[in-house]
């Protein structure tokens, strides 16, 4: 029976409580809902569901549903038992094998199944099962690490088909004990019996070179390596004495060339180096890292420090793109150029400016204004009036629920897979800020993760009072590996940018969770929101003035009064107090922007804890007094002359009144009219102007129009259960068409075109594949006329199935979505 | 949350609240690792280098103490990247050690084999070396032991120099404390300094750095070479120990320009030893080949390259540095360092100010207005010739004249850069003039009867810039400056730092053009002034005369 099928019968045979169960922890099986108990089953054995349940099994459940894979045969109805696996599998209980694979079965990814056939009666009463079809795609060629068997490599390796007899027989002439033999398949029979125990592998490595055990130890996680001229000619008869490891193996056929550079070792080889087991070392228990510690205080000094740095710093990002934007270059993302302006006037490094551009953009804090390709912080921000903690609150949460990869900025472009396809630039280039290579739609999730592991491990670590556990990444990423090894590459690339991230917002300090991240990783961030209430000082109305011209704010100053007096001093320094130091050029551009000497000393004074120090007041008053000396205004023409009384008159005329003059000296009158115009009143006046070269003036208005607002951002955590309501209508869903045909044994044939039925007819094919046998295939043709063929499908990739037609005696490409449904000849189901 | 005076910085600076109640306690407690970098009236700021946590290592201070104070006292959290890395710059200090073997002479020791590994590996160092004796120990050609240290500080794992020196040959000398004695802080200072065996004692000018070095004699009690700025300086170094010690005439020798004298102590200008003739140095055997005991270098931020160079040759035998500040115009402050040794003691100005043993001053900037031809003369000269045209504007010698008649009474000296200016002021005061071509007997005869009160009013150039003891001037007018140079406004400050004996401040009058490159370079003397906690005030000339 279609394994499929089976399985819809198993999964309305549940219990309600043991489906729920399946569905909080496989969400996509019901989302979109599913119809009825067939198309859940379809759907729980598609490829990408399979893959999606398989990221979350932990390392021994992996290793547990590989060692089942390894050792059962759906064809020929080879199933395997607790007692089995068990063998196979170093280390582990018949028990725990066996709750292992009942969890297996309740995430549907095995089936029970009847004993094979020929099964001593004992064992035929254990429960035996089989994996669902859809995982041999999933794991791959090399499940548990292991290579392919002998027998496989000579039927898909022409070219060690053709060497392997003669291999054999060399090594037979040579003395070892194999059988010899005629046919590539008896030869590969004859190597997977000479290397089939630890024993007699052992024997035969006895006269290896050395060095060889250490490559073969590097076989030990992965069966291809790569070694260079993989297919060169190595035989036992003409073996030098000082023959290297890759020769000798290559010449024993204990590894199999597969192309020009790379080798597989053999199945059989691969579980004897093991001592006979598929797997080596399993563990119930997750590794325990080994940790060191910081003290309470030290932590929470570096979580605090963070904190107030961090948003600090944002409010200088923001500060700095209020006078400039950040332009963005034709590619998308800002420039290095640009980010080293930022990172100038933040007197920072690049890499870390680029990190806080990112934090800006993913908080809302910065928004790409489409009209000029820069970004400029939205109008009203609403971040900008916060209370600190809010302020950071809000900053964590965008944190959590962005999908963007901060860390990636200023890595090359080739490293940071698996990115989207399209935006992969030349080589050499680095992702750029705030562009679309830093994307990662996966970071909530490997986040949230994070967090969890990190909360756990400091759980478990229970640090002695005033201490607190130090976690780096390589101990999160060892649980990582344990409780999602499938998952475990993408945390790879990613945990030590998230670490930096999360000690750059305070939930880690000194190299452990902080109370505030431990509060974050619990989901409580009103609890993480009044320890900060409580530790970071009100905003300061006060500086200090002081004679060598600064002014000190000692802590963090209220961002109003902090942005005035940035009109009037430039700040320096770098860290939780502020020094404002005014100098001529300053106080000049105050004065530019429009405030008077009388109003800047008004202010000093009202917000200084001192007098205001005579050099300061000087500075003050003698720039202001010189800044007026040259006056400028608009002007579109002039009319100058020698005669003092003309100008007078032109004055007083009231044809001239249009003209909007002004005297700005006795012999120059200046108009708001152009020349030509301010030439005809004259003309028309009775006076005859000479032109003076006339040029024209472009005022350029700066675009105005406001940017869209920015909200709070409010995170929600990346969900790994579908909501309880969800689970409940689709329980009631399949159990009332489950009612229609309750208990029913015949199942009614799928929809065409129905997920079962794409489900059925890629499982049908499959088999046929695997089998080498014919179907029938309903087929569209490129006129749109529907034809049946029998055929022999002789593999499906991409997208398109290879078939033989058996008619026609030639291999024929078929588009997969051209088959309309596949329907096995009588010898399948046999 | 904490209140305390410190606002640690992630930029390496520590900021003190000088009002705070804690601020006396702390001001100590770091005083021992980080540099006093600016002191205006409410808020110092210091500067954690690795220099000065190296300095508190050599002093014994460990960085979990240091960590320790930063955490105490700091107001707000510290930021964690620099509390690692103090920990980690602190804890490479003595990871390398010279140390005497009693079989194969100098050797370089370390207790962490991979630092060794890689300092011999180093291409500059590696032919300092000698063979290996085992896996934590190199013998060092003891000829390099100097050059060694530059380069292994440079490298950034300066090494403790526990080798010891040579005794030299004994030559008593004792202190004459009669009617005087030494003050508490000097006697720390010479004793702080004997217990390190080398280093730099930071005192500010008119503190009593000679009394220092006589102290570190007497306790030597070997033959000493003194080394000074200038000539001027060395007659008063001479002056002084013959006043202070027990030494006589004949004992302490002049070795200068004019005169070549080796005695037991033997007083040498920087000028006489750096003099290059034909390629060589003649004058070096003076240093080479005597058995000095001691060796004491005045003014160790004048300190000229080649002196570096052959200081480096004498590393086994004890260096004494005195000096105002660390701070080096040519920044080589590392090579003082692993030169002549670690800062051994170190007062901060405001405390020995505060205990009274010099004056406070009081800075005064009067700004002058050109007149209107000096102004278009201005606005039309040369770049180059501007700054001359406004530095020595003709209103500024009527506002000298103001100044010295309300000064009048008191010991005051009008300072300038150009010659012209300086002699039309002499003669319109009818002060004597100290310029470059004045001779050394004329200097000494003036500068005596300006001391014995003979002479009230003194005009120099800037020759009087360095060294020169001044007592009792009580009121200095600039009226031209050079460029603005921090080193030289310390000095000349320095000059009227002398305590007085009627406890009154001095005055420091600077003369400034207003509009013009002289206040643009005013601004940079006028920060730094305030930066060093001194009073600054600024004044418009026309008010001279009404206020005090």
């Amino acid at each position: 029976m279609s394994l499929i099928r089976a399985l819809s019968k198993e999964l309305q045979a549940r219990s309600d409580e043991s489906l729920r169960a399946l569905f909080s922890a496989r969400p996509d099986l019901i989302s979109p809902g599913v119809p009825d108990f067939a198309a859940l089953a379809a759907r729980a054995s598609g490829r990408v569901s399979v893959q999606r349940a398989l990221e979350r099994l932990n390392r021994p459940q992996m290793q547990v549903l590989e060692t089942l894979h390894l050792c059962t045969n759906a064809d020929t109805g080879h199933s395997a038992s607790a007692a089995m696996l068990k063998k196979l599998i170093n280390g582990s209980s018949v028990a725990a094998v066996d709750r292992i694979l009942h969890s297996l079965q309740e995430l549907a990814l095995v089936n029970r199944a009847d004993p094979p056939h020929g099964a001593t009666p004992a064992a035929a009463k254990q429960r035996h099962y089989l994996p669902v079809g859809s995982l041999k795609d999933v794991i791959g060629i090399y499940p548990a690490g292991l290579g392919r068997s002998y027998t496989e490599l000579v039927r898909l390796q022409p070219a060690f088909a053709q060497r392997v007899v003669q291999l054999v027989g060399e090594l037979h002439r040579g003395g070892a004990t194999i059988s010899p033999a005629t046919t590539p398949m008896e030869a590969a029979l004859s190597l997977q019996h000479w290397t089939a125990t630890p024993e007699s592998l052992q024997q035969i490595l006895a006269t290896a070179p050395d060095r060889t055990a250490a490559l073969l130890a590097r076989f030990g996680n992965w069966a291809m390596g790569a070694v260079p001229q993989a297919q060169r000619r190595a035989s036992v008869l003409h073996e030098s004495a000082d023959v290297g490891p890759v020769d000798w193996l290559l010449a024993r056929g204990l590894l199999v060339p597969l192309d020009a550079a790379h080798v597989e070792l053999p199945h059989s080889v691969g579980v004897s180096l093991r001592g006979g087991y598929v797997i080596e070392n399993f563990s119930l228990a997750p590794p325990v890292p080994r940790l060191g510690h910081t003290s309470a205080g030290l932590r929470r000094n570096a979580a605090l420090g963070a904190i107030a740095e961090t948003l600090r710093l944002v409010g200088e990002v923001l500060y700095t793109v209020r006078e400039q934007p950040l332009a963005t270059l034709r590619s998308g993302g800002v420039g290095v150029r640009e980010m080293k302006r930022l990172a100038d006037s933040l007197r920072m490094d690049v890499h870390e400016a680029g990190v806080l551009a990112e934090l800006c953009g993913m908080a809302g804090l910065l928004r790409l204004d489409v009209d000029s390709s820069a970004w400029v912080q939205p109008p009203q921000l609403e971040w900008l009036s916060l209370p600190r903690q809010e302020q950071w609150l809000w900053l964590v949460n965008a944190w959590l629920a962005s999908e963007r990869a901060p860390s990636l900025v200023g890595q090359p472009v080739n490293a940071a897979a698996p990115g989207p396809a399209g935006h992969r630039g030349p080589a050499g280039t680095t992702i750029n800020a705030l562009s679309a290579e830093a994307q990662r739609p996966d970071a909530p999730v490997v986040r949230k993760r994070v967090l969890e592991i990190l909360r756990e491990l400091t759980l478990e670590a229970a640090a002695p009072d005033g201490q607190a556990p130090v976690l780096d990444a390589a101990a999160v990423l060892e649980r990582a590996e344990w409780t999602q090894p499938r998952m475990a590459r993408r945390f790879s690339s990613l945990i030590r940018g998230i670490l930096a991230e999360a000690e750059m917002l305070g939930l880690i300090g000194s190299g452990a969770l902080s109370q505030l991240g431990a509060a974050i990783a619990a989901e409580q961030p009103d609890d993480a929101l009044g320890i900060l209430g409580e530790h970071l000082p009100a905003a300061l109305q006060h500086v200090l003035l002081q004679a060598d011209l600064t002014a000190v704010a000692p802590g963090y100053l209220d961002p109003e009064l902090s942005e005035r007096l940035l009109t009037m001093a430039a700040a320096e320094g770098q860290g939780p107090a502020t020094i404002y130091r005014f100098s001529v050029t300053s106080v000049r551009r105050a004065l530019d922007a429009g405030q008077d000497a009388a109003a800047m000393l008004d202010f000093l004074r009202q917000h200084s804890a001192t007098a205001i120090p005579q050099p300061l007041q000087y500075l003050i008053e003698d720039t202001a007094a010189r800044h007026s000396r040259l006056r400028v205004g608009a002007a579109a023409s002039f009319i100058q002359s020698e005669d003092e009384t003309a100008l007078l008159e032109l004055l007083n005329a009231p044809a001239a009144a249009g003209l909007g003059l002004v005297r700005i000296a006795p012999t120059v009158v200046v108009s708001h009219a152009a020349t030509r115009e301010t030439a005809q009143v004259l003309r028309g006046l009775g006076l005859a102007p000479v032109l003076e070269e006339a040029a024209s003036a472009v005022v350029r208005l700066r675009r105005s129009t406001p940017a869209p607002g920015s909200g709070r951002p409010v995170y929600t955590a990346p969900r790994t259960a579908p909501p309880e309501a969800d689970i409940e209508a689709q329980l009631a869903v399949l159990r009332a068409n489950g009612s229609r045909a309750p208990g029913s044994g015949a199942h009614p044939p799928a929809a065409p075109g129905s997920e079962e039925a794409t489900q059925l007819g890629l499982e049908t094919l499959l088999k046929a594949i695997r089998l080498r046998q014919r179907v029938i295939m309903n087929v569209v043709d490129s006129m749109g006329n529907a034809t049946r063929e029998t055929v022999v499908p002789v593999a499906v990739n991409g997208g398109r199935v290879r078939v033989f037609d058996p008619d026609k005696e030639m291999e024929r490409v078929l588009s997969i979505h051209r088959i309309i449904d596949v329907e096995a000849t009588e010898e399948l189901f046999q | 949350m904490n209140d305390g005076p410190l606002i640690v910085q992630s930029d390496k600076t520590i900021l003190l609240e000088v009002d705070h109640e804690l601020a006396t306690e702390a001001r100590h407690a770091i005083a021992a690792f980080a540099e006093l970098e600016r002191a205006p009236e409410h808020v110092h700021s210091y500067r954690l280098t690795p220099l000065g946590l190296w300095n508190a290592r050599a002093a014994g201070l460990d960085a979990e103490k240091v960590l320790d104070t930063l955490l105490t006292y700091s107001r707000f959290p510290v930021p964690h990247s620099l509390l690692i890395d103090i920990e980690e710059t602190m804890s490479r200090y003595g990871r390398l050690r010279l140390e005497k073997d009693p079989q194969h002479g100098l050797v370089m020791r370390t207790s962490d084999y991979p630092v060794l590994e890689e300092v011999s590996r180093a291409k500059k160092i590696a032919p300092l070396l000698g063979p290996r004796i085992d896996g934590e120990t190199v013998v060092v050609h003891s000829s390099q032991r100097g050059q060694l240290k530059q380069l292994l500080l440079k490298l950034g794992w300066p090494a403790e120099d526990l080798a010891g020196y040579v005794d030299g040959t004994p030559h008593p000398i004792m202190l004459n404390e009669s009617g005087w004695k030494l003050r508490p802080y000097q006697q720390l200072a010479a004793e702080n300094f004997w217990a390190g065996g080398s280093g730099v004692v930071v005192l500010p000018c008119g503190a009593g750095k000679t009394l220092v070095g006589a102290a570190a004699m007497a306790t030597s009690s070997t033959t000493t070479l003194i080394l000074v700025t200038n000539t001027v300086a060395a007659r008063q170094w001479k002056d002084e120990l013959l006043k202070r010690t027990s030494l006589t005439e004949e004992e302490i020798g002049e070795y200068s320009g004019s005169v070549k004298e080796v005695r037991p102590v033997t007083i040498a200008t920087y000028q006489v030893l750096t003099t290059k003739r034909g390629g060589l140095y003649p004058h070096l055997e003076l240093v080479d080949g005597n058995d000095w005991g001691l060796i004491i270098y005045d003014e160790v931020h004048l300190l000229p390259a080649p002196i570096f160079r052959m200081t480096a040759d004498l590393q086994a035998r004890r260096r004494l540095g005195l000096t105002a500040t660390l701070v080096r115009e040519d920044g080589r402050e590392g090579e003082v360092f692993s030169l002549i040794g670690p800062k051994r003691y170190d007062a901060p100005w405001k405390d020995i100010e505060a205990q009274g043993y010099i004056a406070p001053a009081d800075c005064v900037e009067v700004r002058v207005d050109l007149p209107r031809d000096e102004r278009v003369a201005y606005a039309m000269a040369e770049d180059a010739d501007k700054y001359r045209l406004c530095a020595t504007s003709e209103t500024k010698t009527r506002v000298v004249e103001e100044l010295v008649a309300e000064h009048a009474g008191e010991q005051l000296l009008v300072i300038g850069q150009y010659i012209d200016q300086l002699d039309e002021i002499g003669e319109r005061l009818g002060a004597p003039v100290i310029k470059g071509d004045t001779s050394v007997k004329e200097r000494q005869r003036l500068f005596d009867a300006f001391r014995a009160g003979d002479v009230q009013t003194l005009v120099v150039s800037k020759v009087a810039n360095f060294s020169i003891d001044l007592p009792e001037a009580s009121v200095a007018i600039q009226v031209s400056g050079s460029f603005g140079s921090r080193q030289e406004e310390a000095q000349r400050l320095g000059r009227l730092l002398r305590p007085k004996k009627d406890g009154r401040s001095a005055r420091f009058y600077s003369l400034v053009a207003r509009d013009t490159l002289d206040q643009d370079f005013a601004a940079k003397r006028q920060r730094f002034l305030a930066e060093q906690g001194y009073a600054y005030r600024i004044m418009d000339a026309k008010d001279v005369g009404t206020a005090g």
